[in-house]
């Protein structure tokens, strides 16, 4: 392999798996936020889409 | 002196421009490497070496000029009272971190150019000293965010840093220029402005340049949501523990005082301090 190929190598997958990591991170951040959501926000959406709601 | 505790929800959905911006940085930095590998000509003196610059040049013009200097400015902002926001401190981090990845990259691309060239890995050479010394500033900024404090605090203190991190910037660009360096001089932004680089060579740095900056932006937007998300599930950890606290009913007065204060200025979710309704045993 030349220098020149290792350069790229180098380059372009640092450059790849950084930004694979920053979707993982960013895709597991979102669901936490999902997750902790209240269910109070459901039942808002339930009601907006003419579902049950409280009186 | 206020911040404006800004958290924008993390439920919106991601920015249709961020999306534009990924598929143009990829398909613009598939287009500079096939260039720059198999269609540009070898250099008369440097051969296929020369390959080397439709890489390692933009990438420090991303370090250096776009990441470091946009954490300049955003930190500039960020102190200056008329314009303080978490946002700017948020920017600045997500920037710092991309220019982090950019400027090992750099000295790392450089080196791989430096040894069949100069005959040595690395020399203690101004360029390469300011450059590696850019380096360790900049991860001392993110081992500071890491430092625990309140919001506010940590805003004020990283921008600071990252001005005082920002002086080594002009140094490693003059540093051609004001001692002899085994470096070149510049080729596009020197002293004359002229280029001394021409035709599909010149093309192809030119698309260089502007493939990483695409890839720069892509990856601020996205580590900028990152920031927002965990400074979001940071204040929901808060409030999770505040109302264990509650439960165990050991929260004075003060302590209530001091987490709710480091809430608000940290952008909480908006949730009550008040001891929750049902309590477990």
């Amino acid at each position: 392999m030349s220098y020149v190929d290792a350069g790229y190598a180098v380059g372009l997958s640092v450059l790849v798996l950084y930004a694979i990591g920053l979707v993982v991170r960013r895709r597991s951040l979102e669901r936490a936020v999902e997750l902790s959501l209240p269910p109070s926000d459901s039942a808002d959406g339930a009601a907006e889409t003419g579902g049950a709601s409280g009186p | 002196m206020s911040v404006r505790p800004e958290i924008p929800s993390a439920a919106a959905p991601r920015p249709r421009w961020l999306r534009i911006v990924g598929v143009a940085a990829v398909v613009s930095t598939a287009a500079t490497v096939w260039l720059g590998l198999w269609v540009t000509p070898p250099d008369k003196i440097q051969g296929n070496l020369v390959r080397l610059v439709y890489l390692h040049p933009p990438i420090a013009w991303v370090a250096l000029y776009l990441a470091f200097g946009l954490a300049a400015l955003s930190s500039l902002l960020y102190l200056w009272r008329r314009t303080r926001s978490l946002f700017w401190d948020r920017l600045a981090a997500a920037s710092v971190e991309v220019g982090v990845v950019f400027n090992a990259l750099t000295l790392a691309t450089g080196m791989l150019w430096g040894r069949p060239t100069w005959g040595v890995w690395w020399t203690w050479d101004a360029r390469l000293t300011s450059t590696a010394l850019l380096l360790v500033l900049f991860v001392g900024y993110l081992a500071l965010r890491r430092v625990p404090a309140d919001p506010e605090v940590r805003a004020r203190r990283c921008a600071v840093a990252a001005l005082i991190a920002f002086v080594d910037v002009p140094i490693v660009h003059f540093s051609v220029i004001w001692w002899q360096t085994l470096h070149q001089g510049a080729t596009v932004l020197n002293s004359n402005l002229s280029p001394t680089i021409h035709g599909s060579m010149a093309w192809t740095l030119l698309l260089g340049f502007i493939a990483l900056t695409l890839v720069f932006v892509w990856m601020v937007g996205v580590r900028y949501r990152i920031e927002v998300l965990a400074d979001r599930t940071d204040a929901e950890h808060l409030e999770v523990s505040l109302a264990e606290r509650w439960a165990e009913g050991d929260l004075d007065i003060a302590a209530i005082a001091a987490i709710a204060a480091t809430n608000a200025s940290n952008g909480g979710t908006g949730a009550s301090l008040r001891p929750p309704t049902r309590v477990g045993p």
